[in-house]
């Protein structure tokens, strides 16, 4: 993986990462917009689903912030890989970068659990939230907000 | 791991493995009491972002030098061609506060024209 990372930050798309003036800045503010999308739409459909704001109805929360979360991710992800590929040698040996790509692996299987287990139960989420999926809905606001945080921790450790 | 372990060994990792080029950013981990002022040939120089990099000896060691972003450092007048390996330049920066040998400099004086990386 470590010599996947050195080719990664010789080969063009790391010169450029790190060459140009606007690629690295422009990436981090594309980067930034997803995470708010992200946080914004499935962070705000985990509050509800988990039990907060009981007035808005679950499933027409579900179908807007749903894709905007979506929408968000992939942002992130070719914006993140031009942030990566400018310091991929010494990010990948970063325990700090490696926490968050684990919790990124965790939240993206949560959330795949959550369609499976939960999806057909939306209609009834109004008067009759299943316990595991609240917890699950906190758990993945919890995991979202945590990859945020070690992403700007990374800099700073 | 606890999160606090993994942050304590983030750090060990950043300062035991050369190159590792991340334990910085942020003026907070700088002391800004003592401005240092190093003159002297740069070695190294990467013209680069997040920031550009640089090291210069200063008191029996080499320093890692901690330069701007390339857009601000043109920005202000300060060129990829100004600071070549080799190059007498002048610099004033704060050390980091846990001792490591880095400075982040506040300002590069290079043929004579000063100019502010703040």
């Amino acid at each position: 993986m470590e010599a996947l990372a050195v080719a990664l930050e010789a080969s063009p798309l790391g010169v450029w990462a790190r060459g140009s003036n606007l690629a690295y800045p422009v990436a981090n503010l594309i980067h930034l917009l997803g995470l708010v999308m992200l946080i914004g739409g499935i962070g705000v459909l985990d509050l509800r689903l988990a039990g907060a704001f009981r007035r808005l109805p679950v499933e027409a929360l579900w179908r807007y912030l749903l894709p905007m979360g979506v929408a968000g991710l992939v942002l992130l992800v070719p914006a993140g890989l031009v942030l990566f590929a400018a310091d991929a040698s010494s990010l990948v040996v970063s325990t700090v970068f490696r926490w968050k790509v684990a919790l990124i692996v965790l939240a993206l299987a949560n959330a795949g659990a959550y369609h499976l287990l939960w999806r057909k139960r939306l209609g009834r989420w109004d008067v009759d939230p299943p316990l595991g999926g609240r917890i699950m809905a906190a758990g993945s606001l919890s995991l979202w907000l945590l990859v945020a945080g070690l992403g700007r921790w990374i800099a700073y450790a | 791991m606890t999160l606090h372990k993994s942050l304590a060994s983030a750090i060990a990792l950043a300062v035991l493995i050369p190159g590792a080029a991340l334990a910085h950013h942020g003026w907070s981990s700088y002391d800004a009491e003592k401005t240092l002022t190093v003159t002297g040939p740069l070695i190294d120089v990467a013209w680069r972002n997040p920031h550009g990099e640089a090291k210069i000896k200063h008191a029996g060691k080499t320093w890692d030098v901690i330069l701007a972003p390339v857009a601000r450092m043109e920005a202000r007048g300060l060129t990829e061609a100004m600071i070549t390996n080799g190059k007498p330049v002048k610099l004033e920066g704060y050390p980091r506060k846990d001792g490591v040998a880095e400075m982040r400099i506040e300002r590069v004086t290079v043929d004579g024209k000063t100019v502010e990386l703040r």
